[in-house]
């Protein structure tokens, strides 16, 4: 849990300020049509002040985005495969960080046979991360099968994101 | 009318009591005797009579193992247990009469008395058929204690007495829960008591397995960080880990040895090594690219199932371990796991994740026929493991919401909750005998 937390934190804020900027310019006009905006109290109707916030770069660092997969398969999307790029990129200008992939399935299936796939999916971004051009010594695979999913639901949209590698900075 | 039948019956009896009591009926005759009667109903019907004493502490104690008795031979899901009827014993001189338990359809007549001797309960029974043979006539006893167990030793016979295979009592089941809010391994007797907490590793415990003759412990945790396995003597405590750079998952032992098999990947491919007790890691008996999984062996040894992706989605397939030989078992349906290989040889279960979203368990003969769906429409039914005495089978299933352990006959049916707990349960593995 203490590998994955800071993943989760990072990845929230970044989804959070991607939101929170889209937001506030695109609402700016609606609010005060739909009458709220007084509810604000200060300044003129609408306005919306935009900064931005600095991040902690401890917390910020896991940059490197998650790859995910098809239902019972490792084999690598094209999707994956740019994400895969991005990520060696980072890995490339940050020599002093290793990298530790976690490969992870959705709850279907049975748990022993998803602690293989797990580590089948991530042994496959190691592999090809390796393939165009990051040190293998940089990189370490572990697999939590179905056990430690990134949405709790009991349903293919909860699944199509725990079906995933995850990936730890050092 | 009615007095004239009693009286008969009383004679009759008598005459038994005079000429058969010293002498007990062979086995095989029972079981003929049973397997007859039990054609119709599937299950024996059995009068069972509440346990004589005398008053004070012996009617503690008897209505102690009346409650052990009764939930024991409930449990195995093998009799249709009845209440002596009012006319069971005669007015004058209590002799049974055996003409009242054919009368309500019964096969047997279980009944029985306790006192204390030194102190300790002293537990005598009798098993008669309705045609006055008397089957046993025992006596067990112990220290107060082992008021349980004297009543689930006695269950253990009646049962090797009436269908002449060993019985479910006195084997254990291990499993996970995550109770604590993580995931540890867990003990318990076969009908879900006496639960124990085997393991702390405050990390994520996997797939358990005990060794058939009860010594040794194997499992997966993640207490270093990585899923490492650890094999434990439960005798002496006494714990070895194989850390192995990459997965390792699912040990099973092998009988009659000290070694299991498990997943290991430390060489570059997912594949099947036997492991000692003592963590050497010996032979690797499989190889290539495919994930190998989730071994099960027969009952001497000589071969195993297991999981194999060798032909795409996983599939059973059986090797033998001295040629090396494999052929696939398993060809209906697209996603089957979790072989379980039965005591007697010549079963195996596994779970299919079906096109509908369900996981169910199967039973198919290891030569590939005689398909049989065990469980379905119960959301996911996962696990299966049989009982040492091949009557039984436990599982994990969600059917209702979160995930339980179950039991089943073998047939499948007469499927029930194996015990309360807080939290999930899962991955049951059954396999200690006392």
């Amino acid at each position: 849990m203490k590998y994955t937390l800071p993943g989760i934190i990072g990845a929230a804020m970044i989804i959070l300020a991607g939101c929170s900027s889209k937001s506030a310019v695109s609402t700016s006009g609606e609010a005060s049509d739909a009458g709220y905006a007084a509810g604000a109290g200060a300044g003129a109707p609408g306005a919306v002040t935009v900064e931005n916030v600095p991040v902690d770069s401890a917390v910020a660092a896991p940059v490197l985005g998650d790859i995910f997969f098809d239902f019972d398969s490792s084999a690598l999307s094209a999707e994956a495969q740019q994400q895969l790029k991005q990520n060696a990129s980072w890995i490339e200008k940050n020599p002093q960080v290793s990298v530790t992939i976690q490969g992870h399935c959705d709850e279907r299936g049975t748990d022993e046979y998803n602690m293989a796939l797990g580590e089948r999916r991530a042994v496959a971004a190691r592999d090809y991360l390796t393939t165009i051009g990051v040190g293998d010594s940089r990189l370490s695979t572990i697999s939590f099968g179905e056990e430690m999913p990134f949405d709790s639901g009991h349903n293919e949209e909860a699944w199509a994101k725990n079906r995933r590698d995850h990936f730890i900075t050092k | 009318m009615k007095t004239v039948s009693y009286s008969l019956i009383r004679t009759i009896f008598a005459l038994f009591c005079l000429v058969l009591l010293p002498s007990t009926l062979r086995a095989e005759e029972v079981r003929e005797y049973i397997a007859i009667s039990k054609e119709g109903s599937g299950r024996i019907a059995v009068v069972l009579d509440k346990i004589a004493a005398k008053g004070g502490k012996e009617s503690e104690w008897a209505g102690s193992l009346d409650g052990t008795i009764q939930g024991g031979l409930d449990f195995t899901g093998l009799f249709n247990l009845m209440p002596a009827p009012l006319n069971i014993r005669s007015a004058q001189g209590g002799a049974l009469n055996l003409g009242a338990i054919g009368s309500i359809g019964a096969d047997v007549f279980v009944g029985g008395r306790v006192s204390a001797q030194n102190g300790n309960p002293a537990l005598e029974m009798q098993v008669w058929d309705v045609t006055g043979k008397l089957l046993l006539s025992r006596k067990y006893g112990g220290q107060e204690s082992a008021l349980r167990d004297i009543g689930l030793r006695f269950c253990a016979d009646l049962v090797e007495l009436l269908t002449g295979k060993r019985s479910v009592f006195g084997t254990k089941i291990v499993f996970v829960s995550n109770r604590t809010g993580q995931k540890e391994v867990y003990l318990c007797d076969f009908d879900g008591s006496n639960i124990r907490q085997l393991t702390n590793t405050k990390s994520i415990s996997l797939t358990p397995s005990v060794s058939s003759d009860g010594r040794f412990l194997a499992w997966t945790d993640f207490s270093s960080g990585r899923p490492d396995l650890y094999i434990r003597n439960l005798s002496t405590g006494s714990t070895v880990s194989v850390k192995k750079q990459g997965v390792c998952i699912s040990p099973a032992w092998r009988p009659g040895t000290d070694e299991c098999v498990t997943t290991l990947s430390h060489e570059g491919t997912q594949d099947l090594y036997l492991v000692k007790a003592n963590g050497a890691v010996g032979r690797r008996l499989t190889s290539g690219h495919s994930i190998e999984v989730s071994a099960t062996f027969s009952p001497d040894g000589s071969k195993m199932a297991f999981v194999s992706t060798r032909e795409g989605p996983p599939q059973i397939f059986i090797q033998d371990l001295s040629t090396g030989a494999v052929r696939r078992l398993t060809y209906t349906g697209s996603y089957n796991t979790q072989p379980s290989w039965s005591p007697a040889g010549d079963k195996i279960l596994y779970s299919s994740l079906q096109k509908n979203g369900e996981i169910n368990i199967f039973a198919i003969n290891t030569d590939g026929s005689g398909l049989l769906q065990l469980t379905s429409g119960s959301r996911n039914n996962e696990y299966p493991s049989w009982s040492p005495d091949g009557s039984m089978i436990v599982f994990s299933s969600t059917r209702d919401g979160s995930r339980k352990l179950y039991v089943m006959n073998a047939d499948g049916t007469n499927q029930r909750p194996l015990l309360k707990m807080k939290g999930e349960q899962q991955q049951p593995s059954w396999s200690v005998r006392n």
